[in-house]
């Protein structure tokens, strides 16, 4: 809806550019002018207001990190120059709370950094569609306001103050007027909208910060080894032990970090029975297949186990709640044959005990999934 | 702790944590191995430590919890010293008791007590069978000792021998007395340890190696983990006299990740042995530098092969070199590196200490000192046990391991870890000695023994040999690779009742070519389970092919569980513990299997109760095909 | 490396050693198949090349050398010369082994499994077109210095892959493909790279 009603929105407008950054003001002019807008820069705050004052645009693109006065302050200004400035903010990586309260100031759009030219023209005709909108508003609402307190002495407040007074009093007057329907059903398209995008930079920050933190994590585990390729497998088993897996950046940054090939890394992961490549299982069941194990039953064992969890020998159920493997010799052999569920170790289990510990480890996970 | 400066300080060390501070005289061995801890040892400690505290005895009786008893089986295995009164399977709701009766009234409580064939119950440690016919040189100190506290050791005469290395003996004199005792190397091949160290010794350049192998990586086989848990100073006190004798500077610990305490345990000994000075920079004030580093093995049993080991250190993946030239001489980085296995290590201080003749004095011709072996499967008593070379099959498993199970009949005793060989009825006499076992188609391994009765299939056990080390070799090399690989083809179709007249020639052809052609030890000794399964156990392998038959009713394929009506008492059991949900019936009526649901997991004749034996283990009507890979 | 593949430097230590019945001079950093090379005398060999390090994996190049009484089979690609050892090539011991290799390595490795008359293979799992001689994977690592192909798994699951993400584009390169024994390398690489 919101895209149908700014399709229509006219190119032939004011849009204020406010970005310190030189390369992205020409980019935008050069986007912007293409699609008929009348395209206003300013490399700062100041300057930007200033030039709001002047040209009164619909649409301000700011962005929200500048040295001087910050894109937040700029956003704050703004309503008292003309309530009918529609915010646009560029965003980028790690700027989720400010993102947070320029919408509180009543930014609309968002466009992520690095952006693409298509992702500015959207952003920008919305704008000028919301602004068009408030435009109307005020206007239906101040007449409404004249008309109900044409007997109270007005007592100049803020402009913007003032609109929105009008407004919910014209809503509570019960106006039906069809613009005022659009408008909040435009609000409510555009709130989910913003919730989007809102949602898109903080997944996108939740995946570089966990990205980052995971690299930090190893990188302080091949700090402990001193950087030694010796300690290549040290470092690989110290990563496996904490993250029950070897993550594929994680193996990159070892391989960069020791000037390792990524082969070599692969092939060690790949050789050895401690390493994962996937995500495992929240619970780890083992069967233990060595000699006293396996002429104790361990094969039986390790079948019923199977049947039980519904996943064979090295596998991880779809729910990501069990792995099951079958090891050579836990060491154990007296108790044959042995099964350990989360390095817990039961010698020669019956079935019942075995299927009462897997729906504990069932219940916990449920739990866990429940709490987050 | 202050660091000893000279063998005197160590000396006046010992004096004090024997006299002055000495621990008490009373104590409560809590066996704190990792069988006991599966057998949950660590809350019957706790709970022990409330009733000594509880019962006013806190000061008086010490709690320890000391390393492996090695009766894993019967464990959590509890002592009551000085009185060494022996109680099994003790459980945490039994420490009230215990505690009450045995320390405060010096009363035993009988039902805790081993008790032997005859109904006896048996109060000491050394009474019970099980360790009356050991020899325990290496394992006894387990016993006495916490492993995460050196004063222990040093008050039980530890590091008395690397005292005596350094301050009174010259490396050669060392050197002397170790190839003098002929200790030969206990991880496998039995080659002697003094030989190996005057190799590396004597080969040339300044920075040399010393290793411990505790890649224990044969299935069936704790020694190493027991050793390395219960007792990590004798290895390194070992491992240090051994880098004196060879003039190495450094040494490394390769223990497999699988096995955590062994790893802390370690660890923890390395640092509180650098923290007395005896590791580290001039050891005890002698001027001898040594420090050791551990290395976790990520689980490859290939990796426990010398040169695969040392590579594995150097941070590469762990699978031996293609080399002539032998790792005594040019082993990790190239340097020499003397690798001996945790075993070999810990003999030699007990060996410095008291004198080769005394170790010469124990076993045969050729193999001197004790063995510890895992004796594991079918035997009545399962556990660690140490025995004198030279004793007999026969005594390790009828005296000691108390015969088979539920009076069933011996068929195997299999030694040497997965390429070792099979030993028959006919066989159980010889004694255990490097070369009786080698010239007999098995070895002496680093100490797994399994025993196997009339219930295993030998086609099966070879099969399960081939498994194992075509996935645990390392892949490089065409005969182990594509031979294992066939032979395993092979071995699957015989056990899935797709057996072909040819086949036990073509395994025999495979089999000559594993032992002439492989590039390592691992291939040249894959070939002993399959060989020495044909040589006494022909017929077995031919009733799978010929008849499709198995005759220790083992090989799913060939067999199919039925429940018997006439002895089915209706009860539920089987039909709850399946796992497809097969068994279908009614209560007080017999229960019926049905075939097509069936995956032969065994769990219904498992809870089938030993007076009714309703469920029946039968030979298949028709082999069933099932997808072998 | 000389034109025989000789390391330099010691090159000037000789050593004198028979092999089938011919007395051979060869320096002592060289193996028994670089003597043999040399002397002109031909031993067959899948996994060797002279450009990377011996690698002992295919067996086909074994001999039996004995020295003082011993007797013994060793792959002549990794031997060191000795002086006084004497090398037989092409015993019966030795021709048995060769065939059986090719034999079980069927139909990977083909040209060598014809050289040696094998022509079938009594084995009913067959190899598929890698030997995993690893020649690809030797020569990328010690050569090109690109490790875009390594060893995946170990035992009998061992196979070959290409380095997930692995900027190298092998089709461009192809350097090893001359060398594959099997035509996996060719296969894949136009597979992985499309």
């Amino acid at each position: 809806m919101v895209q149908t009603e700014a399709a229509k929105a006219p190119t032939n407008v004011d849009v204020l550019v406010i970005d310190d950054e030189e390369s992205v003001r020409e980019s935008c002019r050069h986007t912007l002018d293409l699609e008929g807008y009348r395209t206003h820069l300013a490399p700062d705050g100041l300057g930007g207001l200033k030039l709001a004052e002047e040209t009164r645009p619909r649409v301000a693109v700011v962005d929200l990190r500048m040295p001087g006065l910050s894109g937040i302050e700029v956003l704050e200004r703004l309503p008292a120059i003309d309530a009918r400035i529609v915010p646009v903010v560029i965003t980028g990586f790690g700027t989720v709370d400010n993102a947070v309260a320029s919408m509180k100031l009543g930014a609309f759009e968002f466009i992520t950094k690095p952006f693409e030219p298509a992702q500015l023209v959207d952003a920008v005709r919305r704008g000028v569609a919301r602004s068009l909108g408030r435009e109307h508003a005020m206007a239906t609402a101040e007449r409404a306001s004249a008309a109900a307190t044409a007997a109270r002495a007005p007592e100049e407040p803020d402009v913007i103050l003032k609109g929105l007074e009008a407004l919910s009093e014209g809503y509570a007057l019960g106006l039906t007027a069809s613009n005022l329907v659009e408008e909040l059903r435009q609000l409510e398209a555009e709130a989910k909208h913003h919730a989007e995008t809102l949602g898109q930079i903080k997944k996108r920050e939740k995946v570089i910060g966990d990205l980052v933190a995971d690299l930090r994590f190893v990188d302080a585990i091949i700090q402990k080894h001193d950087f030694r390729k010796n300690a290549l497998i040290q470092i690989l088993l110290d990563i496996q032990s904490k993250k029950h897996w070897l993550p594929r950046h994680a193996l990159m940054w070892v391989s960069r970090r020791l000037n390792v090939p990524l082969s070599r890394i692969y092939e060690i992961a790949n050789f050895y029975e401690a390493f994962s490549l996937t995500p495992q299982g929240a619970h780890l069941i083992q069967v233990c297949l060595g000699t006293a194990c396996h002429v104790r039953g361990g094969p039986l064992l390790l079948k019923q186990v199977s049947a039980v969890l519904g996943i064979g020998a090295g596998q991880t159920d779809p729910k990501g709640i069990f792995t099951l493997k079958s090891v050579n010799c836990l060491g154990c052999c007296a108790l044959a044959p042995v099964v350990t569920v989360d390095g817990r170790y039961y010698g020669n289990p019956d079935l019942r005990q075995l299927r009462e510990l897997f729906q504990a480890c069932e219940a916990e996970v449920a739990t866990e999934v429940a709490a987050s | 702790m202050t660091k000893l400066n000279s063998a005197k300080d160590l000396a006046a060390l010992r004096e004090r944590l024997t006299t002055t501070h000495k621990r008490p005289d009373r104590c409560v061995a809590v066996c704190s191995g990792t069988g006991c801890l599966a057998t949950k040892a660590q809350v019957c400690a706790d709970a022990f430590a409330t009733e000594l505290q509880r019962q006013g005895l806190a000061g008086e009786v010490e709690l320890r919890r000391t390393g492996c008893y090695g009766f894993c089986e019967r464990g959590p295995v509890v002592v009551i010293q000085p009185e060494d009164v022996t109680y099994l399977g003790v459980k945490a709701s039994d420490a009230a008791e215990i505690v009450e009766s045995t320390l405060n009234q010096h009363q035993v409580v009988e039902r805790l007590l081993f008790k032997d064939d005859h109904g006896t119950r048996l109060q000491h440690l050394n009474d019970i069978p099980f360790y009356k016919y050991q020899t325990r040189l290496l394992l006894d100190a387990n016993t006495r000792i916490d492993p995460k506290r050196i004063d222990d050791y040093v008050a039980n005469g530890g590091y008395s021998a690397l005292s005596k290395a350094l301050f009174e003996m010259k490396p050669e004199e060392v050197l002397a007395v170790i190839k003098h005792a002929n200790l030969r190397g206990r991880g496998g091949g039995g080659f002697p340890a003094g030989t190996k160290w005057e190799t590396t010794r004597k080969a040339p350049g300044d920075i040399k190696y010393v290793l411990v192998n505790a890649d224990e990586g044969d299935p069936g086989a704790y020694m190493d983990r027991s050793l390395l848990e219960g007792n990590p100073h004798s290895i390194l006190e070992g491992l240090i006299i051994g880098a004196y004798t060879i003039g190495a500077c450094e040494g490394f610990i390769y223990v497999r990740q699988e096995y955590p305490l062994a790893v802390t345990n370690t660890l923890i000994a390395l640092d509180q042995a650098r923290e007395y000075g005896l590791l580290g920079r001039n050891i005890l004030g002698s001027g001898f530098d040594f420090d050791v580093t551990v290395h976790r093995g990520a689980g490859a049993f290939v990796s426990g092969e010398s040169s695969a080991l040392m590579t594995a250190i150097e941070g590469r993946v762990g699978q031996p070199r293609p080399k002539y030239i032998h790792t005594s001489v040019k082993g990790l980085f190239d340097r020499p590196s003397n690798l001996n296995n945790v075993e070999t290590w810990a003999n030699v201080p007990l060996i410095v200490n008291r004198g080769s003749d005394w170790f010469r004095s124990m076993g045969t011709e050729n193999s001197k000192g004790t063995k510890i072996f895992s004796l594991v499967g079918k035997v009545v008593n399962t556990g660690l046990v140490e025995v004198p070379m030279g004793i007999t099959l026969r005594d390790i498993v009828y005296k000691i391991g108390g015969g088979i199970r539920g009076n069933k009949k011996f068929k195997a005793v299999q030694t040497g870890g997965p390429s070792g060989g099979f030993l028959p009825e006919s066989l159980l006499d010889l004694p255990v000695d490097f070369d009786d076992l080698w010239n007999n188609g098995s070895m002496m391994g680093s100490g797994g023994m399994i025993v196997l009765d009339e219930d295993n299939c030998m086609v099966d056990s070879a099969r399960f040999y081939i498994d194992f080390l075509a996935h645990e070799g390392c892949g490089v090399c065409v005969p182990c690779r594509e031979g294992l690989r066939q032979s395993l083809h092979i071995l699957n179709n015989i056990v899935a009742g797709k057996g072909r007249e040819g086949d036990i020639e073509l395994l025999e052809e495979l089999c000559d070519l594993l032992t002439n052609a492989s590039r390592c030890a691992l291939g040249t000794s894959a070939s002993f389970p399959v060989m020495a399964a044909l040589k006494h156990y022909r017929d077995e392998f031919e009733a799978h092919i010929r008849d499709k038959r198995c005759p220790a009713r083992v090989c799913a394929d060939l067999i199919q569980y039925e429940i018997d009506q006439q002895k089915c008492v209706g009860c539920p059991l089987c039909a709850k513990s399946c796992p497809t949900k097969a068994i279908h019936g009614t209560p007080k009526k017999p229960y019926s299997i049905e075939q097509s649901l069936c995956i032969k997991c065994g769990a219904c004749h498992q809870v089938c109760p030993a007076k009714v034996q309703a469920v029946l283990k039968v030979p298949a009507l028709a082999p069933r095909a099932t997808t072998v890979s | 490396m000389s034109d025989h593949g000789f390391a330099k430097g010691e090159a000037m230590k000789q050593v004198t050693l028979t092999i089938d019945g011919r007395q051979v001079e060869a320096p002592t950093t060289a193996t028994v198949l670089q003597a043999a090379k040399s002397a002109g005398i031909y031993i067959p060999a899948l996994c060797h090349d002279e450009r990377i390090k011996p690698f002992g994996a295919c067996r086909v190049c074994m001999v039996e050398v004995t020295k003082g009484k011993r007797t013994r089979l060793v792959a002549s690609c990794c031997y060191p010369v000795e002086e006084g050892i004497v090398v037989k090539t092409d015993t019966e011991k030795v021709k048995k082994i060769r065939k059986l290799v090719a034999e079980l390595l069927w139909p990977a490795a083909l040209p060598l499994a014809l050289e040696l008359g094998v022509t079938s293979s009594r084995f009913s799992a067959p190899r598929g077109e890698c030997s995993l001689c690893g020649l690809c994977v030797r020569y990328c690592d010690e050569v090109k210095k690109q490790n875009a192909v390594y060893f995946e798994g170990r035992g009998i699951d061992r196979e070959l892959a290409f380095v997930p993400g692995v900027k190298v584009d092998c089709r461009a390169c192809r350097e090893c493909f001359d060398l594959c024994t099997g035509g996996w390398i060719m296969n894949e690489a136009s597979k992985a790279f499309e």
